[in-house]
């Protein structure tokens, strides 16, 4: 257990310090890469604008979760009833998967005018795809005797998907969201950069990037987002452990 | 008690003809296995019965009510051959399930499952989740959540055709148990000789597809039936019977 524990810190600080020696033994330009303990310093010294940025960020991201997993529930649950409306849906969303947001995302700022809106609106969409697609194919992986088994006491349609289908899709929507999380930090921290205002860490990486003086600070922005990250997978698994306790990936493994 | 009406039903799948016509009475509160080889129609007959699929042509009562009806009204409680229990549930929450749903069907004096299941010997399993029972233990929740619905026809199909020989010899033994005395009629598919004669007051055998019933043979054990049923030279005789009927009905 222990072992269990130590190894992945190991195995970070061992990249920190390989890090730091690159930076140093060859001399890295400033604004290519800063060594991690001037990065650590920063964001340490600016630590009260950091913890209010880190804050707005997370809840941006936080929320545009929970729409996107919300308006995926209700879409995945109505594509799994009806496959000609999934065969539909399914190249808008690939388009939604594939098309690079980036380059869309100023005109969806304009169009919402700035602020939290153009934020929210595009970790939501973002996070959308994989979170419909994991909803479908949980939904319709559904122990079918079970299904045929309500279906013979003349069981609802809602009392199917509530008591049956919604959980059947519990352990791909986690697997969804191991990915999403780090997806919408990633929309978060870019639409904060660019939707006039000054909140969030995005904001703070968006006018330490535009002048090479402040690589500190960007690079400080970078590992605040990775903190960020992680406090969510970790956030995550927490969840997992209890809401999948009776899952197969949440039981002890021998070894 | 529910007794069950069959007149000149048939079933099809398109041109393949599953069941062929076929006319039956089955007594209210007895036992009756539908025996027959692996993919000869057995499922798709109870199916028919239990409201779950529409007959081709012909007519199926189920106390006097059209099978879509009695299941409307909880009055058909299945056992399927795969336990079906929802993983994220206990073994009491899974025994409640099929109270849990349709609730308006329910009948108006619900009990616990509690009873049942210390009945079946799942009392210090009250809390456990699926993955932590063996094979016959989820089968046993499975006949508690059936049960629980005290519907006066139980469908059970091949409930016990995943388990080890010595589990099932002790499930038709638990079974015996539990629907003696309780006046339910029991409609069992198996491919079993054994398990038919062990359980059942009559076997009907089945041909293969398209089903129709080739021999219909009384069981007369004695009841209440011990664990040692398999013993009885009676039970040897009557297998023996059962087997040459359902090689005469496999005949071209």
């Amino acid at each position: 257990m222990i072992k269990r524990l130590l190894a992945p810190v190991l195995g970070f600080t061992a990249f920190l310090a390989l890090w730091e020696a690159f930076v140093r033994v060859f001399e890295v330009r400033k604004f290519i890469l800063r060594p991690p303990s001037t990065a650590m310093r920063h964001l340490w010294n600016f630590r009260d604008d950091f913890l209010a940025a880190a804050s707005i960020t997370s809840g941006h991201a936080a929320l545009g979760l929970v729409i996107g997993l919300t308006v995926s529930l209700l879409l995945g649950a109505a594509l799994s009833a009806n496959r000609f409306a999934e065969w539909a849906a399914q190249p808008v969303l690939t388009l939604v998967q594939v098309v690079p947001w980036v380059a869309y995302v100023s005109s969806v700022v304009l169009w919402l005018d700035g602020g939290n809106k153009p934020v929210l609106f595009m970790v939501a969409l973002g996070c959308t795809p994989a979170f419909v697609f994991a909803t479908i194919d949980g939904m319709r992986g559904a122990d079918p005797a079970t299904i045929e088994l309500l279906a013979s006491v003349d069981a609802g349609r809602w009392e199917v998907l509530r008591r049956v289908r919604l959980p059947s899709a519990a352990p791909a929507l986690f697997t969804a969201s191991r990915f999403n999380i780090g997806f919408s930090l990633a929309i978060a921290f870019y639409v904060e950069g660019s939707n006039f205002s000054n909140e969030g860490i995005g904001s703070i990486g968006r006018r330490a990037a535009s002048q090479a003086s402040s690589a500190d600070a960007l690079w400080a922005a970078v590992f605040a987002m990775a903190i960020l990250g992680f406090l969510g997978l970790m956030a995550l698994s927490l969840l997992e452990r209890t809401v999948l306790r009776w899952h197969v990936s949440q039981r002890s493994q021998p070894g | 008690m529910s007794r069950i009406v069959l007149r000149e039903l048939t079933k099809s799948f398109g041109a393949l003809p599953v069941v062929a016509p076929l006319s039956l009475d089955i007594e209210s509160g007895s036992f009756v296995s539908l025996l027959g080889p692996s993919g000869c129609g057995k499922t798709t007959l109870v199916r028919v019965i239990a409201g779950l699929e529409p007959a081709t042509a012909g007519r199926v009562t189920v106390d006097d009510l059209a099978p879509r009806v009695a299941r409307a009204n909880k009055r058909v409680a299945m056992v399927p051959q795969q336990p079906g229990l929802l993983p994220w549930r206990s073994v009491r929450a899974n025994s409640r399930l099929l109270l849990d749903v349709n609730r308006r069907a329910n009948p108006a004096d619900t009990t616990d499952t509690l009873d049942l299941l210390r009945e079946v010997g799942l009392g210090d399993f009250l809390d456990a989740f699926p993955h932590e029972l063996s094979g016959g233990m989820q089968q046993r929740v499975a006949l508690v959540r059936a049960l629980a619905l005290r519907a006066p026809l139980l469908v059970m199909d091949e409930p016990f055709a995943a388990l080890d020989e010595i589990t099932r010899t002790e499930m038709r033994t638990l079974l015996n148990r539990l629907v003696e005395g309780r006046g339910v009629t029991v409609l069992f598919v198996t491919h079993s000789i054994g398990e038919a004669v062990a359980l059942s007051d009559r076997v009907l055998v089945s041909s293969p597809r398209p089903s129709s019933v080739v021999a219909d043979i009384a069981i007369d054990l004695p009841r209440p039936r011990s664990a040692y049923v398999e013993d009885d030279p009676r039970f040897v005789e009557l297998c023996s019977q059962v087997r040459h009927a359902l090689h005469a009905g496999m005949q071209p």
